[in-house]
Order: structure tokens, then sequence, then C-alpha cells
């Protein structure tokens, strides 16, 4: 049997169906019979202590402190006094079933916080809801199918993969991902491309197949086949090979040097997004981290990281790079992500909003910190700082300000750091891309992001589904303006670098080489497939290449033109 | 009984790790503990989670916490102690 879906993380997989799918509780009013009640009060019980185990299994487990504090307030939950006695009280006086008594109560509260005024309270509702949700499938006798306990390497079938389903996923032990539903830049696909994992979009899949059902996930070709023949195996078995050969035949281009066919050398630099050991390999083929993400950090946790922590981290990444440089962006975060730390205000449109350098010049000690750690680690490699959401001249000298006044209280405290750094800033408002010749007085290097610069420069929320068709990667709109900042860097001899998706994609880079850009950063995965463009290209193909760009009108008619076009160079 | 004032100090309120530590350090004591706004008539039970959460007190307010029990004093003392050294936020 053969299902059609859609390829979000190409591959094949081959193997047995590992069907995750999340207990939900049907609720249905119950009431017990007459004198039911003990045995119903000691199924709850029973449940409640099932539930507890788990709690304090996944607590033992954890090393992150932070993490196990989450599951220990579970814990605190799970036995709270008050939930505890009405739940009680609901099995004897009021005669419900214990599942329908649970239910209620959970919900009761869930419905009183969320309607709280506090948006970090409004948060612990989640927390409310998970544990509603393990002592219901308790008490159901359902096993937690947890991710992290795979046994064998198997298919991993599912609705959609949350942040907390792969928390604990060891990655070692899943040959392909088949999902309901999958964005290209959902959770499910952002982990599958990062792992090199492939992932099938099927609609309805976790009722087409059951747990353990033999199947083949053609993450080329997009389709699902299920319980195959002999042979069918083995030809998808070659396939499989094939991809897999193909693939380590471009992994070779990741340790070449980045040059052109004429010569011109190109820096292919680094995306760090948590600095994981994964990510920190790349340091030994990269020409440096072009950007290092700091808002992981922040994430999932009740306090900011202290100085120390991220002085620590940071040392770490530099040394990693040791000579080449490690551009370090400040805090880049706003009202779309719910930061516990910081207590961000719910804003009606959170990428225009208080959102990175505007929040960071609002919480000019959490700023402090954050540059006082980051000066202190540039003593030990070759640090830049950049500046996120950067919209006028005033911010930049504002941010400048900043890092002085830093340096100088550092400088009266007798702490070292490194002289001559270098400051840039993100180029992602189209304001300050059409001030780069006032910007490049200001900095010593920028930074294109051209997710941010599309978004804001087409009018269109890139989280926002309905308006998914309107974010044109290859707007020519795009171009031109890159095209002006480039000249203008090119002028002051200052670099310019991109790391934002255009910068991974092989069609769009040739472009950017073409209009003069020489430092591209991506994520991992895009590094050697970029290395081997670069090596197949010259300058004065890439730049008519940028030329025959600057002349069309349509993102479609950029795509057309560039697929033809580097097909007939590289071939 | 016994009750006290104090205002709270620590910057994220009595939610999240302050919360759970509120309630872990009130389980500690026999009495039966209540804890409110200043202000508001409402008080509830200090060692429940759920309801020291559904109050969603902030940095700044002025709370009120009383006990009755054998170790009364004790008790009021030691929370309210917690709550001035702001959770050693």
């Amino acid at each position: 049997m053969k299902y059609k879906g859609i390829s979000i993380s190409q591959g094949v997989a081959i193997g047995k169906v590992f069907l995750y799918r999340p207990y939900t509780f049907k609720p249905v009013e119950k009431k017990l019979g007459l004198g039911e009640y003990p045995e119903a009060l000691q199924r709850y019980e029973t449940a409640r202590r099932n539930a507890r185990a788990e709690l304090e299994g996944i607590c033992q487990k954890l090393k992150d402190q932070e993490k196990a504090a989450i599951f220990n307030a579970h814990i605190d939950i799970l036995y709270d006094e008050t939930i505890d006695e009405e739940i009680r009280d609901c099995i004897t006086t009021g005669g419900y079933r214990e599942d329908w008594a649970i239910y209620c109560v959970f919900e009761k509260y869930i419905h009183l916080l969320e309607k709280g005024k506090d948006q970090l309270i409004r948060e612990r509702v989640t927390d409310l809801q998970d544990v509603k949700n393990r002592l219901l499938r308790c008490h159901a006798g359902v096993p937690d199918r947890d991710l992290g306990r795979l046994e064998h390497p198997v298919v991993i079938v599912t609705h959609d993969l949350m942040p907390s389903d792969t928390a604990n996923l060891d990655q070692s032990k899943v040959l392909g991902l088949v999902t309901e539903i999958a964005g290209p830049t959902s959770h499910s696909a952002i982990i599958a491309r990062s792992y090199g994992i492939p992932l099938l979009c099927v609609e309805g899949a976790t009722e087409l197949l059951e747990h353990g059902d033999f199947v083949i996930v053609d993450a080329l070709a997009g389709e699902l086949v299920v319980h195959p023949e002999k042979n069918t195996i083995d030809l998808y078995e070659r396939k499989r090979m094939d991809w897999v050969a193909q693939r380590e035949d471009l992994e070779r281009y990741r340790w070449v040097r980045p040059v052109c066919t004429d010569g011109t050398g190109i820096k292919v630099e680094l995306n760090l997004g948590s600095a994981t050991p994964g990510e920190l390999e790349g340091a030994n083929y990269t020409d440096g981290a072009g950007l290092f993400r700091t808002e992981f950090l922040y994430m999932g946790r009740s306090q900011p990281p202290s100085e120390d922590e991220q002085y620590e981290l940071y040392k770490k990444v530099l040394l990693q790079f040791g000579e080449r440089p490690v551009t370090l962006r400040t805090l880049d975060i706003g009202g779309d992500k719910t930061v516990e730390c910081l207590k961000l205000p719910k804003e009606q449109n959170p990428f225009l909003g208080k959102r990175a350098l505007r929040l960071c010049f609002e919480e000019p000690k959490m700023f402090k910190t954050q540059l006082r750690a980051a000066l202190r680690a540039s003593a030990h490699g070759n640090l830049r700082i950049m500046f996120p959401m950067v919209a006028s001249i005033d911010d930049i000298r504002k941010a400048k300000a900043f890092l002085r006044e830093t340096q100088e209280e550092l400088i009266a405290e007798q702490i070292p750091f490194a002289t001559g750094l270098k400051i840039g800033i993100m180029i992602e408002i189209p304001a300050i891309a059409m001030m780069a010749d006032c910007v490049v007085q200001e900095v010593d290097f920028a930074s294109i992001g051209t997710n941010d610069l599309t978004q804001y420069s087409l009018a269109v929320d890139r989280m926002n589904p309905l308006v998914s068709g309107y974010y044109q990667s290859y707007h020519p709109a795009l171009f031109r303006m890159i095209g002006i900042v480039a000249r203008e860097f090119q002028k002051a001899n200052k670099p310019l670098c991109v790391c934002g998706e255009l910068a991974g994609d092989p069609l769009a880079a040739a472009v950017l080489i073409g209009l003069g850009i020489r430092e591209l950063s991506m994520g991992i995965s895009s590094v050697a497939r970029i290395k081997k463009l670069i090596c197949s290209l010259s300058r004065e193909d890439a730049e008519k290449l940028a030329r025959g760009v600057q002349e069309l009108s349509t993102a479609e008619e950029v795509e057309n033109y560039l697929k033809t076009a580097l097909k007939k160079i590289t071939d | 009984m016994y009750q006290k004032t104090t205002v709270i100090k620590n910057r994220t309120g009595l939610h999240a790790r302050p919360a759970s530590e509120f309630i872990a350090c009130a389980k500690k004591f026999k009495s039966n503990i209540l804890i409110g706004r200043t202000n508001e008539e409402e008080k509830v039970n200090a060692k429940s989670i759920v309801l020291l959460l559904s109050l969603g007190i902030g940095q700044g307010e002025s709370v009120a916490i009383c006990a009755e029990g054998e170790d009364e004093v004790e008790a009021v003392d030691t929370l309210v102690a917690l709550i001035e050294a702001g959770f050693n936020e």
C-alpha cells in the first residue's frame, strides 16, 4: 500500500513504526453506583502514586537542574492539598467516578489560572494541563510512550512533535519521521533537518498506521509504503544507499576551501543557535561564527543567565574558533516568544514591538550583564559584537554608548578585555538598509538578516500561515536592497556578511556573491552544499547572475531564471 | 492565631520557583496557614500551590500571612523571612 506525502526533510528510511500518540481523555460525566466510592478513591490513589513515580523517574534522569525544577513543580501540583481535597469530595459526596472528578477539579483550576491578569501565572496553565493528562493517562493504565526510551531504531509516526517530546529524544534511534502536519519551519522540521532524519508529512498518518507496521519512508519522492514486498524493500534499500552515498559525496565539500574558479575567496561561516557540541564541531571546517545567537540562554528558565554563566559559554565558543571571528549577537527576542525570565508583555504586533535592542535599552541591567560577559570573554579569542533590530542611526549610537559605559566600568574594575573590538549591526529593517552610506560610518561591519529583512520589506508576518504565500524569499526588491548595502560597504572597504536563510540557499548565494558579498553565514547543514557551489562558480558568473536578477520583476521569474542559469554554469 | 504582613521583594513575585519554595516551607509546619493580599478579604491555604498561584501576587504587593496551631509563630516568622530575603533571587 502506498500513500502520498510531502517531503520536509529529504532521505529514505526503512523500518518499524513507533506510533507516538499522546493520550487524550474523553470527558464524559460518569456517576458511581451506590457504595462504590471506597474503590473509586483507591483507584484515584493508585493513579496518583503511579504518576508520582513517573515524575520522580524523570527528575532523576534529568541532569539539567532548571528542567528538573519543572517536574518537581508537577509533583507539587499532583499532591496539592486543595486539589486532592476537592477530588475526594467530588467522589465521596458528589458520587462521581474518579476520572471525571479529576478532570472537573483540574479544569476548574485551569480556568481560574487562565483568567489571571499575570502572564507568568497564565503560563502555569500548561503545567496543570500536563499533570492532569499524566494523572488521567495513569488512571487509564496507558503507559508513557516516552521518546527518550526507544530501544530499537524506529520510524516515529505522530501528529506533530512538540519541543517537550524531543527534549529526551535519542536521535540515533530515529530512522525516520512521519507527521500529520509539518510546515517547513515547524519544530519537527527543524529537528529532522538538523539531525539529517527523513521527514514525510502524510495526512491522517496516525490512523493509517499501527504500532509495529513495517514501512518505507521515501522522503525523496514523497511516498509512504506500508507492508512492502521483499523485492520492493530491496529496491528501496538501494535507493537509500544511493542517497547516503550522494550525501557523503556532498559532505566531502565540507572540508574544501571555498574559493571560486577565478580565485575569489568567500568566507563560509557558521550560524550558532545553541552552541551544542554538534554545532561547535562545525568550527573545524568554517571560517568563523557569522552569527552566534544568544537567545537560547534566556529560554525555558525562571531567571536570566548570570554574567559568569554567559562568560563561560562565550569563552568556550571563542576558544573553539581560535583566531577566527565569532560574531555575538546581543539578545534578539520579543513578545512572539514566551520567555519566563523576562516577563515580556503580550503585544498586538510583537515583530514590530519592544524586542531585541529596544527591549535591552529598557532593561539596562540585563543588557549590561550580557555586554560585560561578552567583553570579558573577548580576551580569549576574536570576538565581534553585533546589535539586532536596528532601525536608525540613533539606535547604533545608543547601543555603542552602552558598550562604552560597560567598557569603562570594566577598566575601573581592572578587568581585562580585548582592545579594538569590532562592533556591527544586523541589517534587517529596510530603513537601515537604505541608510547604508551613513551606517558604514558608524560601524566596523554589518550582517544582513534576510529572514527579517524579507518579513519587514514585504510586510509579511513570517509566523502567520495565512500569509505564508506572500513571504517571497526571491522577491527582486530584496536583491536590490542587498545590492545597495553591498555597494556602500565595498566602497568603505568594510566587511559585510549575509546570515539569513538566503546565505545557505545555493540559488540565492550565487547572486549574493555576484552582488559583492564575501561572507556567508549559515546553519551547519548548508555548509557543504554552499562550498560546492562556490567551487563551481567564477566571480564573473556570479556577477552576471546578479545583473540578470536586477532586470526581473517577480519572485517567480527570479527563481526560474536562477535555476536555469545556474544549472548551465555548474553542469 | 498569629499574623504578620510583609511586601514581596523578588522580581518574579509569588510564582514559579518562589511559589514552590514558599509552599514547601509552609508544609513543614503543622499549623493551618493562610495567605492573601493585605487589602483583600480573600485568604487561601498557603500549602496549596494552585491556590497560591491563583492569587497571582507580584513584586511590590503587600501580603498578610496568618497561622493557627501549635507552631503558628514560628511558621509565620519563617515564611515572612523567606519573602523578605527575596527568595535569594
